[in-house]
């Protein structure tokens, strides 16, 4: 009971700290923000990604100071953690930089556990796409990938309805959609992209797409499909970057991994290509979004921090943004100019998962896999 | 109003019990309630895929995990403990370190043999032999169930040597001077002897196998097979975590029952005091003809079970491409300054500049946790072999091993929950590392419990009770009679609950603090980010330190008279 009140206690502080003091602060300027924030001295960060290290030795140089405190903790553990915290009230993270984003708008950001941020400087650079209900700092990807050593010529395959034919049966890897929510999202976006997946069928096959009794559209007949061509599930994207990437394959498979570890290649002995042309689509660009939690104890410096992870003005988006400027990756301030290693963004051919959308229906495409395996 | 023998002291190990283990249990079993997950794992269309077949592949692999693992296990235990096997002292050690060793690294050594083409990359050995391993061979229950014995039978075999070693030699040396065939000396006086300690080591690779996650992920997914800790895994990583917590509190069910099954058996049986007040120091078997052969088995099992995962493990720190193991060594993930050209600027694992803090801080916790767990093992193990009172006995049993069987991630949770906020005069522990070793206590608890409670069952009642007599009270009676007794079976215990603690990641993940950091969640966050070498050279370092501990461990019983 004890725990409950304070809980609720928590929750109407909350309630009460945000509007004002909130907004204000939202309207401010980095420079406008920084003399509070030093008086706060610190700001903590979760991140899904190890690389918030060199931000924080980045931030400390930039604002002497203010103490950055990375914590480094996977999309799930970051939600669990949070829930579990908001249960206790007690908020330790200022500012989270996650992944997952359906599962984070529905579990987080919807149960007020996160308030949204966009610094007035990159509003206008940003598309308004990234930048609601969460902005977005940086896209990635889960895309269809082969072996360039074993495929000199390109891409082995033209349409993702390829991927069901007979040759390829046993030669398709994935992590299972049911380990790994990045996975799930691919398999959901399809799904949500029914309509493309019927005329790609017919332009495929010649005839229009018939669906089996039970499913409902193009998109799960693909999935369906998919599994029935013996897809080979694994545990982890290195898993699959191994299974097609490693030289010296006579007919290496194909899957669905990250167009980023491309830049892995030399150091781990891969060979893998992005397989861009391929119709409707080859996989999901998805962001990792920056966001406050309800109730910041560093609430100026927590802004401060989501300022200066979105980059400074130069091409590169300078120290801030410099950890994440890799090819494969893209910036979603439109002003970073993109990588040259890699296809840009406008000209990659990856649907852009829209994180609400893929929410409604997330869970009855993971019930439809389950049924499958 | 007779009250029952030991009840106080049943009570003074049930709260903490209840504290630790109930409270978190009942609140992950708070959050599926009025879950339509419930339905969905138990009776929907989903069910079979969801449940009983992952149900299914997870007892599979329990029950011969823990049969497999009692065979090798006590097969070791007896040759290192009760025969004159030539290298004694060696296979004692090497046969501890399999648990140690992180289930992806036996993975690995059984993918690097019988690896075949199904998931592309390079293939096993055999395959460059020209034989392709069929699908059952190289994925699936059958490897799957192999990694596991490999590992875990070194759980069978820590518990069950401590309680040889604590043997009374009177009955073995009269059966010998009477003539008895070796077999019925085996048999017939010693197995039985050791019943408690089969039947706690049997649970512990029992519990430890079906909460496996890595060696099914690696090993069955290929082939589609799931069972329940991947599924729960899953479930909580595709954030439907209700369903994976119904998961979890399903195995806890079946295990249980299993585990009450387990413990009837030894019930029906009378007592197992073999530890009494003076008796003939034990002498070893004679082999004769059969030492150098079993020797040379013995350590066959070794070189597969521990050299060569090892082996890989080291190799997998060393080498800069993942497919070629043996090529190219290099230092530089360990010793490497920063440099632009290698592994994206990563400077190696030694010049990380929390290593060394996460050291002290890893070593701080593993020893704090394991006195803990200990004391409290030692307590409920006394609970459990002596006088037996309704429910209560029962509830200390199942409280005291269920934590293996929980999700770690959803573990962590509760406690934040539970204690982070802190209530009345006591403050709150989010953000401590009192928190963190609270929620390690309890995810220890069954290797203390198990392990204390094989060695705390031989011991005699009359030495306590001709200490009672003289007027000696409970706590002298432990102190100076239990404890010293059952040394043996509490360093193994230590042991276990070190290792377990070093090498957690799970609850770590959700607790830990940057102030606090430790070398699991070092290892992870080089993982996250793609530094595989690294990751491996932290799990390196762990190893070492569970080996060292292994070491002092031998060299304490060796100093014990």
């Amino acid at each position: 009971m004890r725990l409950m009140t304070s809980t609720l206690a928590g929750l109407a502080l909350t309630a009460l700290a945000l509007p004002a003091a909130a907004q204000h602060l939202d309207g401010l300027s980095a420079a406008d923000l920084l003399p509070q924030a030093q008086a706060e001295g610190s700001v903590t960060v979760y991140s899904f990604t190890s690389r918030i290290g060199r931000v924080e030795e980045a931030f400390e140089a930039a604002y002497p100071g203010i103490d950055m405190i990375g914590y480094d903790l996977s999309s799930t553990e970051q939600i669990t953690r949070l829930k579990a915290e908001a249960a206790a009230g007690q908020t330790v993270a200022d500012v989270i930089y996650v992944s997952d984003t359906p599962v984070v708008t529905t579990e987080l950001l919807e149960s007020g556990l996160l308030s949204p941020y966009v610094p007035p400087r990159v509003a206008e650079l940003v598309p308004a796409q990234f930048t609601s209900p969460l902005l977005a700092q940086r896209l990635s990807t889960k895309v269809l990938m082969y072996n360039e050593e074993t495929y000199p010529d390109g891409a082995p395959v033209d349409s993702l309805w390829d991927l069901t034919r007979p040759e390829w049966a046993g030669k398709v890897v994935m992590v299972d959609p049911l380990q790994r929510g990045d996975y799930l999202d691919l398999m959901t976006e399809i799904v949500l992209r029914a309509e493309e997946m019927a005329t790609a069928y017919e332009a495929e096959f010649g005839a229009p797409i018939e669906l089996d009794s039970g499913l409902r559209s193009a998109g799960e007949q693909f999935i369906a499909d998919l599994f029935a061509n013996d897809l080979v599930l694994v545990g982890s994207t290195d898993d699959v970057n191994a299974a097609i990437g490693t030289l010296g394959q006579e007919a290496a498979p194909i899957g669905f991994t990250s167009y980023s570890d491309r830049r892995d290649n030399a150091e781990e002995g891969w060979a893998l290509q992005v397989a861009n042309d391929v119709a409707p689509a080859n996989g999901i660009v998805f962001p990792a979004v920056l966001a406050l939690t309800a109730a910041p104890q560093n609430p100026a410096a927590a802004r401060l921090a989501i300022d200066f992870l979105m980059g400074d003005d130069s091409d590169t988006g300078g120290a801030g943004f410099a950890p994440f400027y890799v090819a494969g990756d893209w910036a979603t301030r439109t002003d970073i100019t993109p990588h040259q290693d890699a296809i840009p963004l406008d000209q990659f051919n990856g649907w852009q998962i829209d994180a609400v959308k893929s929410a409604e229906i997330r869970a009855e495409v993971a019930d439809l896999i389950l049924t499958l395996q | 109003m007779i009250l029952p023998k030991r009840l106080g002291l049943t009570l003074v190990v049930l709260v903490p019990l209840i504290l630790l283990v109930a409270a978190p249990l009942l609140s992950i079993l708070g959050q599926t309630l009025g879950s339509a997950a419930w339905s969905d794992v138990l009776v929907s269309r989903l069910s079979r895929n969801l449940t009983w077949e992952p149900l299914g592949n997870t007892m599979i692999l329990g029950l011969g995990t823990a049969i497999g693992s009692l065979l090798i296990g006590g097969f070791f235990a007896w040759l290192v403990v009760m025969t004159d096997v030539p290298l004694a002292r060696t296979l004692g050690v090497l046969a501890t370190l399999p648990f140690m060793i992180p289930s992806f690294a036996t993975a690995l050594a059984w993918s690097s043999l019988f690896r075949n083409s199904r998931t592309g990359g390079s293939t096993g050995m055999l395959a460059g032999l020209g034989f392709d391993s069929p699908d059952w061979l190289a994925w699936g229950l059958l490897p799957t169930l192999f990694v596991l014995i490999a590992q875990y039978y070194a759980l069978v075999f820590t518990v069950v040597a401590a309680a040889l070693a604590s043997l009374n030699g009177d009955a073995v040396e009269a059966a010998e001077m009477s003539g008895a065939p070796r077999r019925r000396i085996l048999l017939g006086i010693v197995l039985p002897m050791v019943t408690p300690a089969l039947l706690a080591g049997a649970s512990l690779a029992f519990a430890a196998a079906v909460s496996n996650f890595a060696a099914p992920a690696l090993m069955g997914l290929p082939v589609r097979m799931q069972t329940l800790s991947t599924r729960l895994f899953g479930m909580i990583e595709i954030g439907q975590a209700e369903r994976g917590y119904v998961l979890a509190i399903l195995l806890i069910l079946v295990s249980a029952a299993l585990l009450g099954v387990g413990n009837r058996l030894l019930v029906g049986r009378r007592s197992f005091a073999t530890i009494s007040g003076k008796g003939a120091r034990r002498h070893r078997m004679k082999l004769g003809r059969a030492r150098w052969p079993l020797c040379c088995t013995a350590m066959a099992i070794c070189f597969v079970t521990t050299l060569g995962p090892i082996l890989l493990l080291v190799a997998a720190s060393l080498a800069p491409q993942g497919s070629a193991l043996f090529s190219d060594w290099t230092l530089q993930f360990w010793t490497g300054a920063a440099d632009p050209d290698f592994a994206r600027g990563q400077a190696g694992i030694f010049r990380n500049p929390q290593i060394v803090k996460a050291l002290v801080i890893t070593l701080g916790l593993g020893v704090a946790v394991a006195v803990a767990a200990v004391i409290l093992g030692v307590l409920a193990a006394l609970v459990l072999t002596g006088p037996r009172i309704r429910v209560l006995t029962e509830t200390v049993n199942q409280l005291s091993f269920l934590p293996m069987l929980l999700p770690g991630i959803a573990f962590g949770a509760a406690f934040i929950v539970l204690y982070g906020a802190g209530f009345g005069p006591v403050p709150g522990l989010y953000g401590t590392p009192l928190l963190l070793g609270l929620a390690l206590t309890a995810a220890s608890l069954p290797f203390a419990v198990q392990t204390g409670r094989a060695t705390v069952a031989q011991i005699a009642g009359d030495i306590d009770e001709a200490a009672r007599m003289t007027g000696a009270s409970f706590p002298r009676r432990l102190v100076a009679i239990t404890l010293p007794l059952a040394s043996r079976g509490l360093i193994a215990g230590a042991l276990l609950v070190f290792v377990n603690v070093v090498g957690d990641l799970a609850i770590v993940a959700l607790l830990y603090t940057p102030d606090t950091p430790v070398l699991s969640v070092l290892s992870y966050r080089y993982a996250s980010d793609g530094f595989q070498q690294f990751a491996n050279a932290i799990t390196v370092v762990i190893l070492a330190i569970s080996v060292a501990a292994t070491a002092l461990a031998q060299l304490l019983k060796g100093r014990r008279p």
